[in-house]
């Protein structure tokens, strides 16, 4: 959708991590022809939601991160997608370093010297799989004005971060217990010196104090017996901290320059949201944590005379002129030369005095989305579970909602559909250039473009990529079918459709499939292929009368074929797009 | 339907001398539409009486003109009379069907629809503007990134939103780091072909990043002075200079204006003012100044001992930074909400304040609630002091608080945050009046039982809903006007002049430059 007024630049720019999505692998084991960003959701390619959610915060300095064997077909979709193409904006870059892994940690991604090049200024990093209704203006507007004050300026040192969270309960239909969670501590922020104007995020940010994945959090635990040890340092310097268990890192992280020096300094640095932000988090309270970290040097940068405000200010370093000292809704801190008095618990136990004045260390911040039901949707889609959430969420925005994820054509007009075929208008989805077949009856379901949907199909709460083809008869229960895979109908039905020729490529993929399926159907009176919450690779060919129910079905040759299930191998890969 | 007839009619009455014949025709048209509806409800449904009246009782007061304005509710009407009459020479066919129907109807609800027009009428007037100060609202303040022209440099965005959160707050801050910004809009902008940067740079790049920053706030005096300063440097400099030499000149004019205006002024004031602080005294301030803070600090640290009052009020809490800071820097510091003014200024023998411009007349525009300190302090003959640098001197003259402030959003007077959306509930009430200690609260409160009498009678309303009560308006000014008599001196770098001095100043410092 073009926008009628360009918002103003923030001066950032975007890092957008296109990764093998380890946990979709049904659909993505081969990313040279179908990588995970380009996987259909509610019929646009992943890809398509966070660059728009970059082109609405005015960001249009975008650089696509991919390893190597990916890059041909991004560049191609770039190129040809009618979603991607129909993107404002100049085409966003794309990166593809040779030393990139499928494998490789965010964190080391930001190592590479390619990436260390490109990144200019202060930048944004966002995960391909990242969907949001949330304006990403707004997220962007807190960072901006809770930055300490005067380090508007580009070069500036002492920025904060921003990162998302996301509560992965509360939302209706999109959110599963199965969701990966982070743990995450945070301490709120000082009060606002007004009050936030309507729509204002402010009361949500939050300084974050400790983060770690869940799978971190209970070897933690396991290694403690069961009890999460803190630091007596936290609770001197942050007397309230709140702990969530349930949200989970939406992966989109603003963060200032010297982030890119501070990852390029700590080697051991695998991840951004474990690593990068957790080291960071505790470098905030931790006594001596940000020295080791060389975080003091990062931040020092070319200028070394960082003043701390209020005593001794560098008359000829005009440049540091403080207006925090100035703003008149801004206390000096604490004088470091001072013993602590009675009142300044916060300065910390003078057992270890810091010989230099201590490094202020820029907050990490956070914006904690609250639990409502209306909550606008803020997801990853890492499992195939949310790929159909969401996809189906978006299925059921009409319109003329709000949310900038709506289709403008819940049916699109290139679609022809057969007598007495009925779809629910309120949550479906159909794309383009579909053919559906008479008396067929599709509700909550995604459909993608040049779909052949025969006669007599049901479709219950279904997302089809593009260009599947169905057969007659054939019923489908939560299903997700891949791009270009072929559902057989009644076997009369499946050779009167004559479209035996599209799927050339897909018989390669047959044989086991088949197998599978006919020790299912053994027994089966009626020949119909009934399919219940299955998931079906691209190209994959279903056999007419395959009865299955939760199952995987994709070609045996791929590697990968141990953890099929799609649904239980969420646990690691949380960064590893 | 009638009621849109009224708005409607109201907004034409306006624009009502540059209309052309076919509009007119139009708009006779679209009346004779809404009369007929109204008549048809009322012909209808005869319990909704006083709706429909509304529409049918324009028509007698058209045809007698003047005759009934002795009743109160006619007066906003008799405006609306005017418009009959061009409809009459636009559509002949008006005319005769007005008569029939309404005569007969004219009279009886008249009575009933007199009381009922006040309360009809309130809220088509904006209700969140005092009438008075109208002219103080800035046009439209913009919390959010959307709306602001594409030409704005990252720098000073960040800025402005800083500057509307209060993260950046008083008139040197504002103005140092506006300045800090624009060097940075200044080192990205590229001279276009065919023109000179002298000529290009302040018109093209400079003035939107200024009204970006004027969007956010109002500028206040010291930036508009330097702002001054900057236009006048960039016109003069010479066209013939390479651009990255003239960027950089300018970068360092701008950080000699900060040093010398700013810094270097502020220790000079400092070291001056901190000889009005003697042992033994009792140094009231208000809200929180920079200048004062550095003085009261100096004083303290050539070992001079005294007592510090430190007075404060809603809804920004100056004065808990200035508290804090002292306090941190071992002063012994008395801290008094605004109402225990009274109370405190006796023990004082020096008030110290701050300023947001020194006018022209000698008065002082600083935070709302100075001009209180400055008379009760002038009351009890303790001397009113004022740090001020140069900058903020201005050429302008007010009299009162009226002519020259800045109406800040009604929403920050707000104690609680607005709820998002939640339908009202009366725990809502009960909170906000307990723990609400202003009297805003407490009266809107009362307000809201009068106003619930034409709406629904149980329905009691929050502050927050102070927008939709109608008979209530919140106000909140950021800064007043001092007298000049009750100051007593005004310390700037230019040596301590008494207020009647300020234009000469003013002249001195920021005239010729």
């Amino acid at each position: 959708m073009p926008h009628a007024t360009h918002p103003p630049s923030p001066g950032l720019q975007a890092l957008i991590f296109c990764g093998p999505g380890l946990s979709l692998n049904t659909f993505t084991s081969t990313p040279s022809t179908l990588p995970k960003c380009l996987l259909p959701v509610a019929n646009r390619p992943m890809l398509w939601y966070p660059l728009d959610w970059c082109h609405r915060m005015g960001i249009y300095d975008i650089t696509l991160v991919t390893p190597p064997d990916a890059a041909p077909p991004l560049e191609a979709a770039l190129r040809s997608h009618p979603s991607l193409t129909s993107l404002s904006g100049p085409r966003p870059e794309v990166l593809a370093p040779k030393g990139l892994e499928m494998t490789s940690g965010t964190a080391e991604l930001l190592r590479l010297g390619e990436v260390q090049r490109v990144i200019k200024g202060d930048f944004v990093v966002l995960s391909c799989d990242f969907v949001s209704e949330v304006d990403g203006s707004r997220v962007l507007q807190q960072w901006m004005s809770l930055n300490p004050a005067l380090a508007a300026a580009s070069s500036s040192r002492r920025k904060g971060g921003l990162a998302i969270y996301y509560p992965t309960y509360g939302g209706e239909g999109i959110s599963s217990k199965r969701d990966e969670t982070d743990f995450i501590a945070t301490a709120p922020l000082s009060k606002p010196n007004v009050m936030p104007p309507m729509g204002s995020l402010r009361q949500e940010v939050e300084e974050v104090v400790m983060v770690m994945p869940t799978d971190t959090l209970n070897d933690t635990l396991n290694e403690n017996k069961q009890a999460l040890p803190i630091r007596q340092t936290l609770l001197a310097k942050h007397g309230n901290v709140k702990i969530r268990t349930k949200h989970r890192d939406a992966h989109v992280y603003f963060l200032p320059l010297w982030v890119k020096d501070f990852v390029a300094r700590n080697e051991k640095f695998d991840s951004i949201s474990e690593d990068v932000l957790g080291w960071w988090a505790k470098a905030g309270w931790q006594h001596g944590l940000a020295e080791k970290l060389g975080l003091d040097e990062v931040l020092a940068g070319k200028r070394s005379t960082e003043d701390e405000a209020g005593n001794g200010r560098s008359v000829e370093e005009e440049e540091e002129v403080d207006a925090t000292a100035l703003s008149s809704t801004k206390s000096a801190p604490a004088p470091v030369r001072q013993p602590p008095q009675a009142f300044a618990t916060r300065v910390g136990n003078s057992a270890a005095p810091p010989s230099r004045p201590k490094l202020a260390v820029p907050p990490l911040l956070a914006y904690m989305q609250p639990v409502s039901p209306a909550q606008p949707l803020i997801r990853r889609i890492d499992t195939a579970a949310q790929l159909a959430f969401i996809s189906l969420h978006i299925a059921r925005l009409q319109p003329s909602d709000p949310s900038p994820l709506a289709h403008e054509h819940k049916i699109h007009p290139s679609a022809s559909i057969g007598q007495q075929s009925r779809i629910s208008h309120e949550d479906c989805l159909i794309a383009e250039s579909v053919t559906i077949g008479i008396r067929c009856n599709i509700k909550e379901s995604v459909v993608g473009a040049n779909c052949e949907i025969g006669s007599n199909v049901r479709l219950t709460k279904c997302v089809l990529m593009d260009g599947v083809v169905v057969g007659d008869g054939v019923q489908m229960v939560g299903c997700i079918v891949g791009k270009r895979a072929r559902v057989e109908g009644t076997s009369t039905a499946g050779s009167k459709s004559g479209v035996a020729e599209v799927e050339g490529a897909a018989v390669k993929g047959k044989g086991k499939g088949k197998q599978k399926a006919t020790a299912q159907s053994g027994g089966e009176d009626d020949n119909k292929t009934k399919l219940t919450e299955c998931e079906i690779a691209p190209f994959f060919v279903v056999e007419a009368g395959t009865e299955a129910k939760g199952e995987t079905m994709k070609a045996f040759d791929t590697e990968g074929e141990l953890g099929g299930d799609g649904e239980e191998d969420v646990g690691d890969e949380d960064d590893e797009e | 339907m009638a009621e849109q007839g009224g708005t409607a009619e109201q907004s034409k009455t306006v624009e009502e001398p540059k209309v052309s014949a076919v509009e007119l025709k139009k708009r006779a048209k679209a009346d004779k539409q809404a009369r007929r509806a109204a008549q048809k409800e009322q012909e209808g449904a005869p319990a909704e009486v006083p709706p429909a009246t509304n529409g049918a009782h324009q028509e007698p007061s058209a045809q007698g003109q003047g005759v009934q304005q002795d009743q109160k509710g006619k007066a906003a009407q008799a405006k609306g009379q005017q418009q009959p009459k061009p409809s009459k020479q636009g559509g002949q066919d008006v005319r005769p069907e007005r008569g029939g129907p309404s005569q007969p109807q004219s009279i009886p609800p008249r009575s009933k629809a007199a009381p009922a027009a006040p309360s009809k009428e309130l809220p088509k007037r904006d209700n969140s503007v005092v009438e008075l100060l109208s002219h103080l609202y800035p046009i439209q303040r913009r919390p959010n990134l959307a709306g602001v022209s594409k030409d704005v440099h990252p720098a000073v965005l960040a800025l402005g939103l800083q500057i509307s959160t209060y993260e950046i707050c008083g008139s040197s801050a504002r103005c140092v780091a506006m300045l800090l910004a624009f060097k940075e809009a200044i080192q990205a902008y590229t001279t276009p072909r065919d023109t000179s940067l002298p000529r290009h740079l302040v018109s093209h790049h400079l003035s939107p990043q200024i009204d970006c920053l004027r969007s956010c706030r109002p500028l206040a005096e010291s930036m508009g002075n330097a702002i001054r300063w900057l236009k006048k440097l960039i016109v003069e400099l010479d066209p013939d200079k390479p651009e990255h030499e003239a960027k950089d000149f300018i970068c360092e004019e701008i950080d000699r204006f900060v040093h010398e205006r700013i810094t270097v002024t502020d220790q000079a004031i400092a070291a001056s003012a901190r000889n009005q602080i003697r042992t033994g005294s009792v140094v009231l301030t208000y809200a929180k100044s920079a200048i004062v803070e550095k003085t009261i600090l100096q004083a303290h640290e050539q070992g001079t001992r005294f007592r510090l009052i430190v007075v404060d009020s809603r809804p920004l809490f100056e004065g808990k930074r200035l508290a804090t800071s002292l306090m941190r820097a071992g002063l012994e510091v008395q801290y008094v909400p605004f109402s225990g003014l009274a109370h405190v200024v006796k023990d004082a023998t020096l008030v110290l304040l701050g300023a947001h411009s020194m006018l022209s007349n000698g008065r002082l525009q600083s935070r709302v609630g100075t001009a209180s300190i400055a008379l009760q302090a002038h009351k009890a003959d303790v001397p009113v002091i004022v740090c001020c640098e140069s900058v903020k001197f201005s050429g302008k003259v007010a009299l009162d608080s009226i002519v020259l402030n800045e109406i800040a959003p009604p929403e920050e007077l707000l104690l609680s945050p607005i709820p998002e959306k939640s339908p009202i509930h009366p725990a809502g009430v009960a909170t906000t009046a307990v723990t609400g200690k202003s009297a805003v609260t407490v009266t809107s409160a009362a307000i809201s039982k009068d106003a619930s009498e034409d709406d629904e009678p149980a329905k009691l309303k929050t502050l927050h809903e102070w927008s939709s009560i109608s008979n209530l308006r919140l106000l909140n000014p950021m800064y007043d006007i001092t007298p000049a008599e009750y100051i007593r001196m005004v310390i700037c770098e230019y040596g301590s002049v008494p207020p009647s001095s300020v234009p000469v100043v003013h002249r001195l410092a920021n005239e010729g430059m």
